[in-house]
């Protein structure tokens, strides 16, 4: 065999699990699939038409998700809470997961911070949303794309 | 949710306009109503869906956990120090049980 013909096969090989390591690995039962009309909706519902700023809320969590049965998520507002405009209400989103609303979670005048951690599952790689909406109107959003790894040690 | 809930308070004796972290984590089976048992019937649905935290008679914050929320679920949550009282912090599910934790917070 000649070597460009073998270096020809070897690209061959390699091509398919390159493209097949992007994609889920395997298909999800039926249970678990998407539901993208449900996450349109509650987009909607919070923004009611407005885009929101990409800055003014942090969305911290890991690239990688180790554990997709715990994945650590912290939102936090970073623009100035007063007492006259304080965060209200924070959702978090996760687009792929069957119910894409993770949690709500309302701040208050008296707490005069705007910050919190949670622990949510994913069914799958996808990106975490997080929107914000202050007392005055404003919304804040902030997005972070996870890898879920489903480790073979341990498990 | 036999045992109580782990509760840590970053200080009980703040300074005013200190803020307070909480962690407060329960355990709770947090069934999605997607699972299925070994004879094939679905598990039913039984989340944690409010968690409340006041200080005294005034609420600080509030969270909706949904089926996405991990297991035994955590909360950690911050607010200011602006006057002494107790820190009531409760659970409720899907159904009906109810837990609850506090701590005493002494401003000064």
């Amino acid at each position: 065999m000649k070597r460009r013909t073998l270096l020809t096969a070897g690209a061959v090989l390699l091509l398919p699990g390159v493209s097949s390591a992007q994609q889920a690995p395997a298909a999800l039962p039926a249970e678990l699939a998407p539901d993208p009309t449900a996450f349109s909706k509650i987009m909607a519902d919070f923004t009611r038409g407005a885009t929101p700023e990409k800055e003014g809320l942090a969305l911290d969590m890991s690239m990688l998700a180790d554990n997709p049965s715990a994945v650590p998520v912290k939102v936090r507002v970073t623009l100035p809470i007063t007492e006259q405009d304080w965060c209200e209400e924070i959702i978090v989103l996760a687009a792929l997961n069957p119910s894409p609303l993770a949690c709500r979670l309302r701040f208050t005048q008296a707490a005069g911070t705007a910050e919190a951690a949670v622990r949510v599952r994913l069914s799958q790689s996808q990106t975490v949303y997080a929107l914000a909406r202050m007392k005055s109107g404003k919304l804040l959003s902030a997005q972070q794309a996870v890898i879920v790894a489903a480790s073979g040690c341990g498990m | 949710m036999s045992k109580p809930p782990r509760v840590w308070v970053s200080t009980d004796k703040p300074k005013p306009g200190e803020v307070v972290r909480v962690r407060a984590q329960m355990e709770h089976i947090m069934e999605s109503g997607l699972r299925r048992d070994e004879a094939g019937q679905v598990r039913p649905r039984n989340i944690v869906s409010l968690f409340e935290a006041r200080l005294g008679n005034t609420l600080l914050f509030s969270w909706e956990p949904n089926i996405s929320v991990a297991q035994n679920p955590y909360i950690e949550f911050t607010f200011v120090a602006r006057e002494s009282g107790a820190l009531n912090m409760v659970w409720k599910d899907e159904a009906g049980q109810v837990v609850k934790a506090d701590r005493t917070m002494t401003v000064g």
